[in-house]
């Protein structure tokens, strides 16, 4: 054992008291200089901090800082001081949340990018309600509108939130101590939170009476509902197993009540060959207005409102075998009624009635041929409940307002001084009343004439939940910090409950104790953004089920029958774009082109060529090519509606429609006060009217983004055939690949053979591909607004549209034949002989048929593999790619536009202006708000240069640059949801992802035999496919 | 070259008892002398259409393209239509300098000088619209193949626009050359007679030291011959390479092979017209009537008759093939040039460019003055519309009837053509003042033997 060893520093520490240990010991040798007075008795006496305050701030501040740095609930989201592992700057974050705004509803993924919210995708975990419409898609735009209000305010004034709801609570207690009426009036709730804190505010002040309001009313489905049934809801129909869907005047792909049923339709829709057959759901439908759903039918059967009850009570009385009097009907008419009869009775569960004509009676009678049939689609345990407005409460409370029986009324969602046909004396009774507030986001109709105005914050920066069908439960949360002082109704009523909670905390509560069962956590429940109850209760109350054999149906039947009246019939409807009209200051909807009449910025009277020219009604083309039409005058009693005219094929003859949704004249900007407000004859909520037309002459400018109507037999743009020829003969038949000669042989294009251009080398890495099934595209246009959004697409405004100029990356094109069927266009145009007669049928067959086939073709760049574009370009700004696009480099483009000419698809759009920070284009790129929507991704293109679909390269290099970070190679299906077309696609119409990838499911569908190439003559090779739309009609009846 | 012998049969080309001084005289009075009222009004109203024109031109480089009338489906418009024109019009020029010269007609020497010069003025205005009609117009050097530190960024040589850019370019070049080579003699004689220093100054700068030696005489010659063979393949090739920029696209209408010799029959038929409109009325306002005479409007006007015929062939063939093609896109597309919404425009271009030069199988009409100018005007309308017609109506009806729409020009489109027009008026009337307009050297080669005078003394003596 060692000593441990000492060294000494110094010799003076072999000395003996030597004073180091001194010097060691005392830390400062030198005597502190400080201040003696600091210590002398005097100051510390005189300071008012004496030890034990000293103490006191010790121990206080120590506990502040220990319990600041515990972490909280974050209930308000804050900007971040240190960024969080998960917010990546350039990497995408998506929040799971819900979308309702009393009109549409979904469940959604928001994508954000470093906080902000910039686009709506498919909430994928949803089984029922997962698909955004276009609407919705574009809803992440009103967010950043910058009209929107900032704070509340009382009488215009701003005040603060304490203020503000000090004041309501006394207005509140006030009205209560009188014991005087206050109504809530709101759209549809149906978020069991809040339908809590509604029913605890009802307890707390009796004298408040909440009425649910919907401003396009779907009250008599719900009335015959609840009469039939016991319940108030609406019926809830599973399309997927449908083999015959008829429908009197129900717009389900479009907006027939609040339904996302395009889905579970298309299931029904792609003829898939099985053992050599492949089957499809025949649809038929009886409509007066051209609607989409219309449009993709394979019996389409235009006649007026009345007749279609007339058709509806025939059917009842074939189907019942009840012998009831009815009007007679025509005998063209009744052999379609026959038909459509024999069709529901091949697989009669199959086969499913539907029915959007506003009556009662129609709805008793629908609802009891679905269970003559013993309907499998109508579902017996699901109910929706996206509408709950009743039409006589919302009369009776009218009437009250009007009369001065209510004195306060506090609204949430709703805009009645805009959708109310008797709107002047709404807002004349809301001047009179003690208060009125209104929640809203805008200074709209509404607002204007309420002495209070509570600023509410968009749904993305909201808390909430909905039960949108029974069972199915989904949950909004905020994806932004509220950008401006704003509260939702909920906490407002809390407060007026004197309730500490927030709106958060009562639906985490809620959803613990009475929603999610013991397994689901809320976490989870957040993070997916919906919640399938297990326990298969209907939340709903069911009153009895005896009313179903007491009814007296033949009653119904007979009065539905009996209706008959002079003149037009005016069917109200919504527009794909505008909806209801909530969002009329959105300009991507403005410019987004109705699928149909493919108008943007406008609504109009659709009339039929017959009535047009009876009426003296036109359209005419301008020497630039843009619409024009002279306007229609409806009168009913005293109520006048002066709008422009479209000449609709597919009108019905005696039937006129109106879109609802435009006319706005408050909260909107001044370009966006398009159209007339159809709601002012909008009366007793019936879509249906009968009206008075007249023509004036006065000229209206529109914006149509496609002149041409026709397809001029132009069979290799679309092609189709029956289901019939599809399942008896070959591919060869009905689906051939043009041939040209080489050498005397008939050789198809797509051979080697006669391609003079070197193949790329496709063998290595990604090769994209884009599949668009046209039986699958109900023209329901998400799509167009996903791409908008993802791919910063500038808004040109009405002017430019109608100059042809409109920027769309992705236009559905839209076609209407010229005779009956689209197959009699091409016979017709093939037995042309001679010059005189190409002269006159090519000029027939400019001009739509009456009653058209239609077809939906959504068009983008093609990425052809022989690209037109890539040659002629001088600078090689269009190039190709490894992975199979057509690259655009904007940078490099000097704008000759000699690519444009040369597209045979004319994808390519040019910035012909300045579009961005631009105050002639004032839309949303020229403020701070609204620029807040652009995708980093992707840049704001200059003006001068082209531009066009890429694939989304951004998301496809995304998803590749993930995968090889993670060390794996690419998912098989991993592209499709990163290409806003296709992932918005509700339908699975459009498909995209990786053909070198053989378990990609766009690989197998080239495999399909329905596949083929846009205009394949021309040798472009493209990237983009199409299937053959195979429609399921009989060519042999006639009916 | 030039030989005292021709036959008598041959019209004279030179009237009015010239001597060499006379002509010295007649070819520098509107240099000498002052404008009058007529070349003042005139060149004011040129002037204010060519401000004009820059005005809209400015407007459209600071605003956008999108003040034109194009659209999504019509990219190109007036703007191509216009190029083309005027490219066209630049062709006679050096047909009848180069082309000429090799074949040694030598009616061509009363012209050449103003038939090159509106050859250049022309290319000048057709150069313009490319330029222009880019959306970013101040990045028109990339499609130059310039060795840049962009990075590995070169043109494309696949495209026809840049084809263009070389045809028009060489063209241009080649024709200043050779335009600037004739004018060396002839402006050495005006520096001769010069006066005042200034104007001594300019023109010996502009002579380029021409001496007047035999040496000088030698090489000129050559170097006219030299530069007649390199021109020669370009009055076949710029228009070939200016109609390949439609005849290798692919829209109908566009990709047809016939492209090129119809588009350089047309180009010779518009030049010469132009160069008829322009002559006409120079002859008589600089009094060269004696130059110019009815025997060269008379050939030229057979030149016009010759080439619209050609041309109306072409038109014809094109129907022709796109019927016997069996393509459907081929087919509507030539259907709808003439009987679809622009019926007008089709129908404009075949009156005057195929019917109405066949009037000129009439002697008498193709002798008349007033005649031939005005058809020298209609030849001119209906050349524009000829491009027009091949660009928009070919676009705005192609493959998708989805994206059919019509095309109508803004004011500034227009501005910008009249614009040109009076560019083009600008820079001619001050060469007319400035510029020996007639070659006089080389019309007093021809004097003894296609002077009226000498020609009669032969006639006299039996020779």
């Amino acid at each position: 054992m060692s000593q441990e060893k000492r060294y000494w520093k110094s010799e003076i520490e072999l000395k003996p008291n030597n004073g180091l240990d001194e010097i060691r010991n005392n830390e400062f040798v030198d005597k502190l200089p400080v201040d003696e007075n600091i210590f002398s008795n005097d100051s510390v006496n005189n300071s008012e901090t004496n030890r034990r305050d000293f103490l006191k701030y010790l121990g206080f501040s120590t506990t502040a800082a220990v319990l600041a740095s515990c972490e909280g609930p974050v209930n308000r989201s804050v900007p971040y001081v240190v960024q969080p592992d998960r917010i990546i700057p350039g990497i995408s974050n998506y929040y799971a949340t819900t979308l309702f705004d009393g009109y549409d509803s979904a469940n959604v993924l928001v994508k954000t990018r470093e906080g902000r919210p910039i686009k709506i995708d498919n909430n994928k975990l949803s089984s029922y309600n997962g698909y955004a419409n276009a609407r919705l898609n574009a809803s992440v735009l009103s967010l950043y509108d910058s009209g929107r209000v900032q704070g509340p305010t009382i009488n215009k004034e701003d005040v603060s939130w304490n203020n503000f709801n000090k004041n309501i609570k006394a207005q509140l207690n006030s009205l209560k101590s009188l014991n005087q009426q206050v109504v809530l009036l709101t759209s549809t709730v149906n978020s069991p939170t809040s339908k809590k804190i509604i029913s605890e505010f009802l307890n707390k002040y009796p004298n408040v009476e909440h009425i649910e309001y919907d401003s396009i009313s779907e009250s008599s489905v719900l009335d015959a509902h609840e009469l039939m049934y016991g319940t108030r809801a609406l019926p809830y129909y599973d399309f997927q197993n449908a083999k015959c869907i008829v429908s009197i005047g129900a717009d389900f792909l479009g907006d027939w009540q609040g339904s996302n049923y395009d889905h579970d339709y298309v299931k029904g829709r792609i003829p898939n060959k099985e053992n050599g057959k492949a089957s499809m759901s025949k649809h038929i439908q009886v409509e007066s207005n051209l609607s989409i759903t219309g449009s993709n039918a394979d019996l389409r059967i235009p006649i007026s409102v009345d007749d279609q009850k007339l058709f509806l009570a025939y059917l009842y009385q074939k189907l019942s075998d009840s012998s009831i009097s009815l009007k007679s009907v025509p005998e063209k008419l009744a052999k379609k009624i026959d038909y459509v009869y024999d069709q529901l009775l091949l697989s009669p569960s199959k086969s499913v009635v539907l029915c959007g004509l506003d009556d009662l009676n129609a709805h008793i009678i629908t609802n009891r041929i679905n269970d003559l049939l013993k309907s499998n689609v109508k579902s017996t345990s699901k109910v929706s409940l996206v509408r709950n407005g009743s039409d006589s409460k919302m009369n009776n409370f009218l009437t009250r307002i009007n009369k001065g029986e209510i004195k306060g009324l506090i609204m949430n969602g709703v805009n009645p001084c805009y959708t109310l046909s008797n709107s002047n004396a709404f807002s004349e009774a809301l001047k009179k009343l003690n208060f009125s507030v209104s929640f809203s986001m805008k200074i709209d109709e509404t607002a204007n004439f309420c002495s209070h105005l509570a600023a509410t914050p968009h749904q993305l920066e909201s808390w909430g939940d909905f039960e949108f069908i029974n069972g199915e439960f989904s949950l909004t949360q905020p994806t932004i910090k509220p950008l401006f002082d704003t509260k939702q109704l909920e906490d407002c009523l809390l407060n007026w409950l004197d309730s500490e909670n927030s709106f958060y905390d009562r639906i985490k509560d809620n959803w613990k104790n009475n929603i999610l069962d013991s397994s689901t956590y809320w976490n989870s429940s957040l993070h997916d953004g919906v919640y399938s109850s297990k326990v298969k209760k209907r939340l709903v109350d069911k009153k009895s089920n005896s009313n179903l054999t007491n009814l007296n149906y033949s009653k119904y039947a007979s009065e539905l029958s009996s209706s008959k009246s002079e003149g037009y019939d005016l069917i109200l409807y919504s527009k794909i774009g505008m909806g209801d009209g909530q969002q009329a200051n959105n300009p991507w909807l403005q410019e987004f082109p109705d699928p149909l009449t493919r108008v943007s910025w406008d609504n109009y009277i659709t009339v039929s060529k017959f009535d047009a020219d009876e009426i003296g009604l036109k359209n005419y083309n301008e020497s630039n090519g843009a619409l024009n039409s002279n306007f229609a005058q409806i009168n009913l009693d005293n109520t006048v509606i002066k709008a422009p005219v479209i000449i609709q094929p597919g009108q019905a003859r005696g039937t006129v429609g109106l879109a609802f949704g435009y006319g706005r004249s408050d909260g909107v900007k001044e370009e966006m006060r398009t159209g007339v407000n159809a709601f002012k004859i909008y009366k007793g909520f019936s879509k249906h009217q009968k009206v008075k037309i007249s023509s004036v002459y006065e000229i209206h400018e529109f914006a149509c983004v496609q002149l041409h109507n026709t397809l001029m037999g132009r069979g290799d743009i679309i092609k189709e055939t029956t289901l019939e020829i599809f399942n008896s003969k070959d591919k060869e038949f009905w689906n051939p690949i043009p041939k040209v000669s080489k050498n005397h042989i008939e050789t198809a294009v797509n051979s080697r053979e006669v391609d003079i251009w070197n193949e790329f080398d496709r063998s290595i890495g990604h090769h994209f591909n884009l599949s668009i099934d046209l039986n699958a595209c109900t023209g329901c246009g998400a799509c167009v607004i996903a791409c908008h959004a993802e791919n910063n697409v500038p808004v040109v405004g009405k002017e430019e549209v109608r100059k042809s100029r409109d920027m769309h990356w992705l236009r559905i094109d839209r076609y209407y034949s010229s005779e009956s069927e689209f197959s009699s266009d091409i016979e017709k145009k093939e037995n042309i002989s001679g010059l005189g007669e190409s002269l006159s049928v090519f000029g027939e067959m400019e001009e739509p048929s009456e009653n058209p086939q239609v077809v939906f073709q959504p068009v983008m760049c093609q990425h052809c593999n022989h690209a037109p574009c890539e040659t002629v370009c001088p600078v090689a700004a269009s190039a190709h790619g490894r992975q199979g696009q057509n690259h655009m480099t904007y940078n490099r483009c000097v704008g000759t536009r000699y690519c444009a000419n040369n597209c045979p698809y004319k994808v390519r759009r040019f910035n012909w202006f300045l579009y961005n920070n631009n105050d002639e284009f004032d839309f949303h790129m020229n403020d701070d708000l609204g620029k807040m929507v652009l995708n980093p991704d992707v840049v704001v293109r200059s003006r001068g240069v082209m531009e066009k679909c890429s694939f989304c390269i951004q998301g496809t290099q995304s998803v590749i640059l993930k995968a090889k970070n993670e060390g794996r190679e690419a998912n098989a299906n991993e592209f499709n949801d990163v290409v806003a077309c296709s992932a918005a696609c509700s339908t699975g119409a459009l498909n995209f992802g990786d053909i070198n990838n053989k378990e990609s499911e766009v690989y197998k569908r080239k495999q399909d035999e329905r596949v083929y190439h846009l205009l394949e003559y021309v040798g472009t090779k493209p990237n983009v496919f199409y299937h053959t739309k195979v429609r399921n009609i009989d060519k042999n009846k006639s009916i | 070259m030039a030989s005292h012998y021709e036959a008598p049969i041959r019209k004279p080309l030179i009237t009015g008892n010239k001597t060499y001084h006379q002509i010295s005289v007649d070819v520098a009075r509107p240099i000498e002398g002052n404008a009058n009222k007529q070349w003042w009004i005139v060149f004011s109203i040129a002037l204010i259409l060519f401000m004009w024109g820059i005005v809209c031109i400015i407007y459209t480089i600071s605003t956008g393209i999108g003040v034109w009338g194009l659209n999504k489906t019509v990219g190109w418009a007036w703007d191509i239509t216009n190029f083309v024109w005027w490219v066209g019009i630049g062709h006679a020029g050096t047909l009848i300098s180069a082309v000429l010269l090799l074949f040694r007609q030598k009616w061509r020497m009363g012209i050449n000088r103003s038939a090159e010069a509106m050859t250049i003025f022309s290319v000048i205005q057709a150069g313009l619209f490319p330029l222009i009609h880019m959306g970013r117009p101040w990045l028109a050097y990339w499609i130059v193949p310039i060795p840049n530190t962009f990075g590995s960024l070169w043109v494309n040589f696949n495209s026809p626009l840049l084809w263009d850019v070389f045809a028009i370019s060489t063209y241009l070049t080649v024709s200043l050359v050779f335009w600037w080579t004739g004018l060396l003699p002839d402006f050495a004689m005006i520096r001769d007679r010069a006066v005042k220093p200034f104007q001594k100054k300019i023109y010996s700068l502009v002579s380029f030291g021409w001496s007047g030696r035999a040496k000088d005489w030698q090489r000129f010659e050559e170097v006219s011959l030299v530069l007649a063979g390199l021109a020669t393949p370009l009055v076949l090739s710029v228009h070939t390479i200016v109609s390949f920029d439609f005849a290798t696209s692919i829209i109908p209408g566009w990709h047809t092979t016939i492209f090129p010799p119809y588009f350089v029959a047309g180009a010779i038929f518009s030049g010469f017209a132009m160069v008829n409109t322009l002559l006409i009325v120079m002859r008589k306002v600089c009094n060269l009537e004696d130059y110019i005479t009815l025997q060269h409007i008379e050939l030229m006007n057979i030149v016009i008759m010759i080439t619209g015929s050609i041309v109306g062939c072409a038109y014809i063939t094109e129907l022709f093939i796109a019927w016997y093609s069996g393509v459907e896109y081929e087919q509507y597309a030539f259907l709808n040039r003439a009987t679809g919404p622009y019926w007008w425009a089709y129908w404009a271009m075949m009156t005057c460019n195929v019917f109405s030069p066949q009037l000129m199988w009439f002697k008498k009409l193709r002798t008349s003055i007033v005649f031939s100018f005005v058809i020298s005007i209609v030849v001119n309308i209906g050349m524009w519309f000829e491009r027009f017609v091949i660009i928009v109506t070919s676009l705005h009806r192609d493959y998708l009837p989805s994206s059919w729409t019509m095309f109508s020009p803004s004011f500034i489109d227009i501005g910008i053509f009249l614009g040109t027009i009076g560019f083009f008026f600008v820079l001619f009337l001050l060469y007319a003042r400035t510029f020996p307009v007639i070659a006089q050297a080389e019309v007093k080669t021809i004097l003894k033997s296609s002077g009226d005078n000498y020609k009669k003394i032969r006639d006299k003596n039996g020779k």
